[in-house]
C-alpha cells in the first residue's frame, strides 16, 4: 500500500461534505482521507469524475440462499467465466456470481461497500465465511428476526422490552448489522403453507405483520442503531400491493428514531408498487408510493430496478417465490430455516416483450424520478431478484438520459406508455444526484458515514472511484461504460482497480454491531431463549453465536440502549 | 480463369505428444481453439503459439502437439486438421467449429463437438460425455460409442442441441439429447436408458434398443428399432410404417400434462 496518495485534477462529487462538481485535490495517508500530505504518490486525475467508493444499500451476495442459487444453476455460473490472474482468483456467474467476481465486479463499478441484505441467523456463519471470500470490499449483513418464533411470541405478549433484548442478542449471536424484516409473518405462515396480507393473522401465534413491523421498529429504537429496520413490505409481487405497501409505512409514522434518520428503510420497493388486480389489467402504482414518500419523512426507500434479462430470485419470501414458480414451471427450491425463517429461489427472465416485465421494468426509474428529494431513495436491483447488480451502470445511463429511456420504450411492450408515467417524466438526474443515490444517501441511511463510509472527509476511509469521464459527458453509452469499470477504483488508500481491471484484492472488513442491552432484560430473555434451543433448535445454545474467527477483519459500531 | 477452379485444401496434423499425457495425473488439453476457421490463414509457426489450456494453465499448442501443416487453403472450409497420439485426455476437439474438417484418430474425451455450428467432425474412436452437446449445425460422425449425455445440454440449461447431424456408428450411453431442439441423431447400436429426455424438437433414430425414451418429451421425433421398455405415460395413436417396416406411434410424454405431450414415438 503506498502510504500517501495525492489525487489531483478530479472533479469531485462528494454529497454528504455538499461537495457538488468541484475540482479539488484529495490527500490520502495510510487508508485514510487526510488535510494535507508531504511525499505522496500521484495521480493524475485529468478532470475525470471522482466519487466516494460507492455503498450498496441491498443485494444478496453471501450465504446460503446465494450458494443454492449457484448450485441449483450451473448455466449461469458457465456466463461469466474468467480465469485467474496473478491477482484474481477464478470468477464465474452472472446473476449469481462466485465471491471472487462479486468483489471485482463492484470494485469495477467503483463500489467499496456492500450490505447483505438477508442472513438467515442460523446460517450466519455461512454467510460470513463468504464474505470472507468476498475481496476488496467492506461488507455488513443483516438477520432476519421478524418470522422468528421468539419475536413471534414478544410481538404477541406485547412486551417491546424484552423483544428488545432479543433483538440485541440475535444482532451479536450473528455478528449482525441491523434488523431485517421479509414478508413479516408470511414466512412463518408459509411453514403452514399460507401467506399473509398486513392485517391478516399469522397461524398459531395470532399476531398480524403490521403488528410485528411496529414491534420491531419500536424494539430497535431503543437502542442507538445505525440503520433502522430494513424491510421487505408484505404481498411481494402481486398485483394491487401497493397500499399495503404505504399501509406498512404508516405504522412507524409516530416512532422516534434515535437519530436523524427515517424509522424505517422499505427495500426493493419497485416490487411493492404494483397497480390492478390480477396480471392482466396490471400496472405501475409508482406515483401512489413517490408521492407518499415526498409527503413524509420516516420512511426511505430503494428502487429495486429491473435489469431486462435472465437472473435468479432468491428471498426469505417463501411464498412469493413459490407464486412465481407457478408461473414459469422452472425449477424451484424452498427451505425451512427452523424456528427462524424460510428461504425460495427460482430463475426468472424479463423480458421487454413481456407487458407485466415491461411495467415493472418501467416501475423502478419511475420511483427514483418521480421522488424529488434523492436523499430518500438509493439505487439497487435487489441483486440478484430484479437483475444483477453488474446493471447498476444501465440504470444510471436511463436516470441520467431523457433520450436512451425514449429510445429504450420503443423497445419494450407498448402498454409503457398506457400504464405507466415513465414516458411522461423528463426529468434526469445529474452526477450530484447519482452520487446521492449511490453512495451518499446509502451510508447515510445505514449510518456509515460517521464511520467513513461514502464521503470524502477528512478522516473518512480513502475509498473513492474515478469515473472514465468528464462532468459534461451526455452520452448514455458513454456514461454506462464509465461507471461499468472505473479508470480508478481505491479501497482504504491502495489502488485496486485501474483501467478497468482489478491490479489488487485486499480484503474488506465486516462491520458489525453491538446493541447493548441492560442486563436483567437480557437475563429474562435468556430464560426462554434457552429453552427454545432445548425444545426445538437443532444446535445448542452454547455452540449458536458466530464466534470471532468468522470475521478476519472486524470493525465494531456499539450501540448503546437509549436513556 | 473460368470455371473450374482447383479445390484447395490444407491439412493440419496435430499429434499429441507422448510426455502430455504420461504423468500419472493425466491432466487434459482444452482443444476447442484448434479449429479450421481459428487455424486459417496462420502459418506453422503461428498455429506451434496459439495458446491452449493445459489444466490450469495455458501452453503453446507447439509445446503440446507435433505440428504439421501440407498444402494451402482458400478459406476455412478447405482447412483438415488430423489430431493423433493419445487423445483420451484431450477435450472439447472441434468444440465451437464453425467451417472445414476435424479427424480424430482415437478416443476422444469430452464435448467432441460441443456447440459445433459448422463443418465436419469425425471421430475414428469413442466419444467421451457430451459429444456433440448443445450443437448448432455441421456434422459430427463417432465411428466408435459414444459415452452419456451425447448432444444433450449444459448442465442446468434447457435448451440442448438446436441443429446439425450426429452419427454414432456404435452404441451410445444414457441420456442422449437431453433437452434437444432439434437437429438429426442417428445411433447404429443401443441408446442405454432415458434418450430424449425432455426433448422439444429434432430428430433421433436409434437402430438398436433403447429404454424409457422420451421421457417427458414435449416435442420431437424418437425412433427406436431394437426392443424398448416403454414410459407408461405415452398413448397409442396409430400403427404406421418407417422405412417399411410396422411400427407403432405414440404420442407423450402426458406426464407433462395433456397439452405439452406433443412428442412423437415409434417403436416396434
Amino acid at each position: 500500500m503506498a502510504a500517501e496518495l495525492l489525487i489531483r485534477n478530479g472533479v469531485v462529487y462528494d454529497p454528504i461534505n455538499g461537495v457538488k462538481g468541484e475540482k479539488k485535490d484529495i490527500f490520502i495517508r495510510d487508508g485514510k482521507i487526510v488535510e494535507s500530505v508531504s511525499n505522496p504518490k500521484v495521480i493524475d486525475a485529468e478532470g475525470r469524475v471522482i466519487m466516494p467508493g460507492g455503498v450498496d444499500i441491498h443485494a444478496h451476495v453471501a450465504g446460503g440462499k446465494v450458494n443454492s442459487g449457484r448450485l441449483m444453476r450451473p448455466e449461469d455460473g458457465r456466463k461469466g467465466i474468467e480465469p485467474k490472474t496473478k491477482v484474481c482468483r477464478v470468477q464465474s456467474g452472472y446473476s449469481v456470481p462466485n465471491t471472487f467476481a462479486t468483489g471485482y465486479r463492484y470494485a469495477r463499478m467503483g463500489y467499496t461497500f456492500v450490505m447483505e441484505a438477508a442472513m438467515p441467523p442460523l446460517a450466519a456463519r455461512h454467510t460470513h465465511e463468504e464474505m470472507i471470500d468476498i475481496p476488496i470490499l467492506d461488507n455488513a449483513a443483516m438477520p432476519l428476526i421478524d418470522n422468528n418464533w421468539m419475536t413471534l411470541e414478544y410481538i404477541k405478549s406485547g412486551n417491546t422490552d424484552l423483544l428488545a433484548a432479543y433483538i440485541a442478542w440475535m444482532i451479536k449471536a450473528t455478528k449482525g448489522y441491523g434488523v431485517k424484516v421479509v414478508n413479516p409473518g408470511g414466512t412463518e405462515a408459509w411453514a403452514w403453507g399460507k401467506n399473509c396480507n398486513l392485517h391478516d393473522t399469522v397461524p398459531y401465534f395470532d399476531v398480524t405483520p403490521a403488528e410485528i413491523v411496529k414491534g420491531l421498529a419500536e424494539a430497535t429504537e431503543k437502542f442507538e442503531m445505525p440503520h433502522s429496520i430494513h424491510v421487505h413490505t408484505n404481498m411481494l409481487g402481486h398485483p394491487g400491493n401497493f397500499e399495503v405497501t404505504t399501509d406498512t409505512y404508516d405504522l412507524v409514522k409516530g416512532i422516534k428514531p434515535y437519530r436523524d434518520r427515517p424509522a424505517m428503510h422499505a427495500t426493493h420497493t419497485q416490487f411493492h408498487a404494483y397497480g390492478g388486480t390480477t396480471w392482466k389489467d396490471f400496472e405501475s402504482q409508482a406515483t401512489h408510493i413517490t408521492d407518499y414518500v415526498n409527503a413524509n419523512d420516516h420512511v426511505s426507500i430503494d428502487i429495486g430496478s429491473i435489469v431486462l434479462g435472465d437472473t435468479t430470485t432468491m428471498t426469505a419470501d417463501g411464498p412469493m417465490e413459490y407464486d412465481l414458480y407457478q408461473i414459469t414451471g422452472r425449477k424451484w427450491t424452498n427451505c425451512d430455516v427452523e424456528l427462524e425463517t424460510g428461504s425460495g429461489i427460482t430463475p426468472f427472465l424479463y423480458s421487454g416483450k413481456s407487458p407485466v416485465n415491461t411495467i415493472q421494468w418501467a416501475i423502478g426509474q419511475e420511483l427514483a424520478l418521480l421522488i424529488k428529494d434523492p436523499w430518500k431513495v438509493a439505487l439497487t436491483t435487489d441483486h440478484p431478484n430484479a437483475g444483477p447488480f453488474i446493471g447498476y451502470p444501465i440504470i444510471i445511463s436511463m436516470l441520467m438520459s431523457k433520450k436512451r429511456r425514449d429510445e429504450l420504450a420503443e423497445d419494450v411492450h407498448k402498454v409503457i406508455f398506457d400504464r405507466t408515467v415513465l414516458p411522461s417524466i423528463d426529468r434526469e438526474y445529474d452526477l450530484y444526484e447519482i452520487a446521492i443515490i449511490t453512495r451518499g444517501m446509502t451510508a447515510k441511511t445505514l449510518g456509515l458515514a460517521e464511520h467513513g463510509k461514502g464521503h470524502l472527509g477528512v478522516g473518512a476511509d480513502a475509498d473513492l472511484a474515478i469515473y472514465d469521464m468528464t462532468p459534461e459527458e451526455r452520452d448514455a453509452g458513454k456514461i454506462q461504460k464509465a461507471f461499468l469499470n472505473t479508470k480508478y477504483t481505491i479501497k482504504a488508500g491502495e489502488i485496486v482497480v485501474k483501467d478497468g481491471e482489478v491490479v489488487a484484492a485486499p480484503p474488506g472488513k465486516t462491520i458489525f454491531v453491538t446493541p447493548e442491552c441492560e442486563q436483567s432484560l437480557m437475563d429474562e430473555m435468556l430464560v426462554t431463549l434457552k429453552d427454545k434451543f432445548d425444545k426445538y433448535y437443532s444446535v445448542t445454545f452454547n455452540n449458536y453465536p458466530v464466534q470471532d474467527a468468522y470475521l478476519p477483519n472486524p470493525y465494531e459500531i456499539k450501540a448503546p440502549m437509549r436513556g | 480463369m473460368i470455371g473450374k477452379e482447383e479445390k484447395k485444401m490444407q491439412t493440419i496434423t496435430l499429434k499429441l505428444k507422448d510426455s502430455v499425457t504420461s504423468g500419472s495425473a493425466q491432466v487434459p488439453v482444452e482443444a476447442d481453439v484448434l479449429t479450421p476457421d481459428q487455424l486459417f490463414g496462420k502459418s506453422e509457426a503461428e498455429i506451434k503459439a496459439v495458446k491452449v489450456w493445459w489444466g490450469n494453465k495455458q501452453e503453446n499448442a507447439g509445446d503440446l502437439f507435433d505440428v504439421s501443416v501440407s498444402g494451402d487453403a482458400g478459406s476455412a472450409d478447405d482447412v483438415k486438421i488430423v489430431f493423433e497420439g493419445n487423445l483420451k485426455r484431450v477435450k472439447r476437439i472441434g468444440a465451437g467449429m464453425k467451417a472445414g474438417e476435424i479427424e480424430a484418430r482415437g478416443d476422444v474425451d469430452m464435448h467432441v463437438g460441443a456447440m459445433m455450428e459448422g463443418g465436419r467432425v469425425v471421430v475414428k474412436g469413442n466419444a467421451n460425455c457430451w459429444a456433440g452437446g448443445e450443437m448448432h449445425g455441421g456434422e459430427l460422425l463417432i465411428e466408435g460409442d459414444a459415452a452419456a449425455n451425447l448432444c444433450a445440454m449444459y448442465r442446468g440449461e434447457e435448451k440442448g442441441m438446436t441443429g446439425g447431424k450426429v452419427t454414432v456408428n456404435g452404441s451410445a450411453d444414457e441420456l442422449v439429447g437431453q433437452y434437444m431442439a432439434g437437429g438429426e441423431i442417428l445411433i447404429k447400436g443401443n441408446a442405454d436408458r432415458l434418450a430424449g429426455l425432455n426433448m422439444k424438437g429434432g430428430k433421433i433414430t436409434i437402430e438398436g434398443d433403447a429404454d424409457i425414451p422420451g421421457a417427458d418429451m414435449t416435442g420431437g421425433e424418437i425412433t427406436v428399432k431394437g426392443t424398448t421398455e416403454m414410459m407408461p405415460s405415452f398413448k397409442f395413436v396409430e400403427t404406421a410404417a418407417v422405412d417399411g417396416a410396422e411400427y407403432k406411434k405414440y404420442l407423450g410424454d402426458f406426464a407433462m400434462g395433456e397439452r405439452k405431450a406433443k412428442g412423437t414415438l415409434y417403436v416396434r
